[in-house]
């Protein structure tokens, strides 16, 4: 195979990246079209699916599972697996889809880069997990911040559905899934799979209590698959060059390419297509130009705003994969990297964090509703020279009540980046104590 | 008279506030109306109709004061108070007029990093306005705003749950307002993958009608 040579974690470690050919976003002009996306091979893995028999549904939920993908969304849940926890087809009780296309954990943006370039990409993924788990139609979620990007998308899947793709009888097959693109209303919340699903039925989007998972009572109380839209855009690549192409790209217990979003103070950032496990000083220096102005590097977020900090002396030798940022102390997320340069005063940098999560908070859950607002006074309150040292363990405590103590995962996700930052980066945070007017209280 | 009545526990507003909207425009046309069963026949349910009702209210009378969430609920059959917690779930819709123009900046994380509150602060200097405020003329809004989406490009900003106004400088800001007040809204523009200036030598979108590239992010001044 000619991907074998990132077969396994030390690949990232080489320059064999140099020579990656991208597979979520292939070099074509005007691959948005139809007409351009179908004459590159395009549809073709739907074909296969809808019209061969090796691939019955079963057979395409092991693939898969044998492929390694896991979920691009944040919480990277092996994807065959979550696929396989739907229940039998039930006649009279249909089953859904739910395609997570909010995008809007700070610092992510690549499912709107892959909107724009390879939607169809993203509509066959659709279609072929609908064939894997006998979907009646699937509602792809996008932010309401996308209007341009929905109505893009609006137009080719109206292509889509005139060409006999989506909808009744596709391909001249038996079988139906219908695709309808839900457009949200400017809600981070939207992106929690649950809240997402109360999002589209029309209501406040206040996450559910978990169990009933999805899978058991999802949309309108039926079955009910949460998938981001990267992941799902990985199902026809798994279905052309097969699961054990997908299982040798990158690194070995989180394979696949991935969509790496680049930002902060770096000299050329973007939306980067590359192998899983890739160096992150690879990423920062070579990838995106290095740090701009040639200045040092403090700090990366790796994941979105949501997952640990890590300090520059700490992402030596860790790569782009659940295993290697678990052992640094933080996590992949949505590969939505932010670098921060050695003038960054991580004091203000936590203090927007914090008043964005207070901002998007639902209200639902206690611990999360005062305990963002509490947080975010707190940090304001030390970034204005008027905290004390106590405040930094009170900020702790308030991250313990928070932690796990909610229905849904916003409240963790709001205490990480308090608890790590200020780990991380205790002096910052007592410097600005110490100088403040109560430090001699 | 009971002791109620002459000293009431609560003060109440004695009337309900004025509509903005009179009956007469209180309507959606045969258009709207067929295009509200189209998104009805997407679901199951009608409520799960109401969010794309919302957005069609919203693009025809500008914000929505509870007359129009009550002739949307009205019009899928739809309890009122059910569709106006959804309203005021959302910060996309408008509860309240607004400009002509929103101007929404992006300040979170990237934005934050990369110049967001220069920004933001340079357009509250040049409008005369705060953040949250409109200008007298009706015009314009602005708005600080949570991550957009957009963090490659940053500073960014979107006009009116619109387009995208990626690399912002102030001499782009000067060029953005004077279009704006020209009745000139900006085109889509698409952001080039850096990966595709490499391979493709530019963007791969033929119909782009504007395409722009990351730039290294500028040193922020302001960093709030």
């Amino acid at each position: 195979m000619e991907m074998a040579l990132f077969g396994n974690n030390e690949s990232g470690k080489t320059d064999a990246w140099r020579s990656y050919e991208r597979a979520l976003l292939p070099p074509v002009r005007d691959l948005h079209r139809f007409d351009t996306y179908v004459g590159h091979g395009g549809y073709e893995a739907l074909r296969a699916v809808l019209t061969r028999e090796e691939w019955a549904p079963g057979k395409v939920i092991e693939a898969a599972k044998a492929s390694g993908l896991r979920g691009r969304g944040g919480a990277g849940f092996p994807t065959g697996l979550k696929w396989s926890f739907m229940p039998p087809v039930e006649p009279g009780k249909p089953r859904y889809i739910a395609c997570n296309g909010d995008e809007s954990e700070p610092g992510t943006f690549k499912d709107r880069q892959l909107m724009e370039y390879n939607p169809h990409l993203v509509f066959e993924g659709i279609l072929i997990a609908a064939w894997a788990m006998q979907i009646d139609a699937t509602y792809l979620y996008v932010r309401g911040e996308y209007a341009d990007w929905i109505r893009h998308m609006e137009r080719e899947l109206a292509t889509l559905y005139d060409k006999g793709y989506a909808g009744k009888r596709i391909l001249g097959t038996d079988f139906s899934s219908d695709i309808v693109i839900h457009k949200g209303a400017g809600a981070y919340i939207c992106g929690e799979e649950t809240s997402l699903l109360e999002s589209v039925e029309g209501k406040r989007a206040y996450p559910r209590i978990k169990p009933p998972f999805p899978a058991q009572k999802g949309l309108w109380g039926c079955p009910t698959t949460v998938n981001n839209v990267e992941t799902l855009a990985c199902a026809p690549l798994i279905i052309n060059r097969g699961a054990e192409w997908f299982a040798g790209v990158g690194a070995e217990k989180h394979p696949g390419p991935v969509l790496y979003g680049i930002s902060g103070h770096v000299e050329r950032p973007g939306v980067y297509e590359y192998p899983t496990g890739m160096l992150i000083t690879d990423l920062i220096d070579k990838v995106a130009g290095g740090v701009r102005g040639g200045k040092k590097l403090k700090a990366i977020v790796p994941g979105g705003a949501s997952v640990p900090v890590l300090r520059a002396d700490m992402i030596e030798g860790v790569t782009m994969d659940a295993e290697s940022l678990r052992k640094a102390g933080s996590m992949m997320g949505t590969a939505g990297m932010l670098a921060m340069d050695e003038d960054t005063d991580m004091v203000k940098f936590l203090r927007r964090v914090t008043r964005f999560y207070h901002h998007e908070s639902c209200g639902q859950c206690t611990p999360c509703r005062e305990g963002t607002g509490w947080i975010e006074n707190l940090v304001t309150r030390i970034d204005e020279g008027q905290g004390t040292l106590r405040d930094l363990d009170i900020l702790l405590e308030l991250c313990d009540q928070m932690e796990g103590r909610t229905v849904c995962a916003l409240a963790d996700a709001a205490a990480w980046p308090v608890r790590n930052t200020i780990q991380r980066f205790r002096e910052e945070f007592e410097a600005k104590c110490r100088q403040s007017i109560y430090a001699v209280a | 008279m009971s002791d109620f009545i002459k000293h009431p526990v609560v003060s109440l507003p004695d009337r309900a506030p004025e509509p903005v909207f009179s009956k007469e425009e209180l309507v959606f046309t045969e258009a709207e109306k067929e295009q509200i069963e189209a998104f009805r026949a997407q679901y199951p349910t009608p409520e799960s109709a109401v969010m794309k009702t919302f957005w069609l209210a919203q693009e025809k009378f500008g914000f929505l004061p509870p007359e129009v969430i009550r002739l949307a609920a009205d019009t899928l059959g739809i309890p009122f108070s059910l569709a106006y917690g959804v309203a005021t779930f959302y910060t996309q819709y408008y509860k309240a007029q607004k400009g002509k123009y929103v101007l929404d900046v992006c300040t979170c994380f990237s934005c934050q990093l990369c110049g967001g509150y220069d920004m933001l602060r340079y357009l509250e200097e040049k409008l005369d306005i705060r953040e949250g405020e409109t200008t007298e003329d009706g015009l314009f809004t602005i708005q600080g705003a949570e991550c957009l989406g957009a963090c490659g490009t940053a500073p960014m900003l979107q006009v009116t749950n619109g387009p995208y106004v990626h690399n912002l400088s102030r001499e782009k800001l000067d060029a953005l307002i004077d279009a704006l007040k020209a009745g000139k809204k900006p085109p889509f523009v698409s952001v080039t993958l850096p990966q595709d200036e490499d391979d493709l030598g530019g963007n791969r979108r033929s119909d782009a009608e504007a395409t722009e590239v990351g730039q290294t992010p500028p040193a922020a001044e302001t960093f709030e």
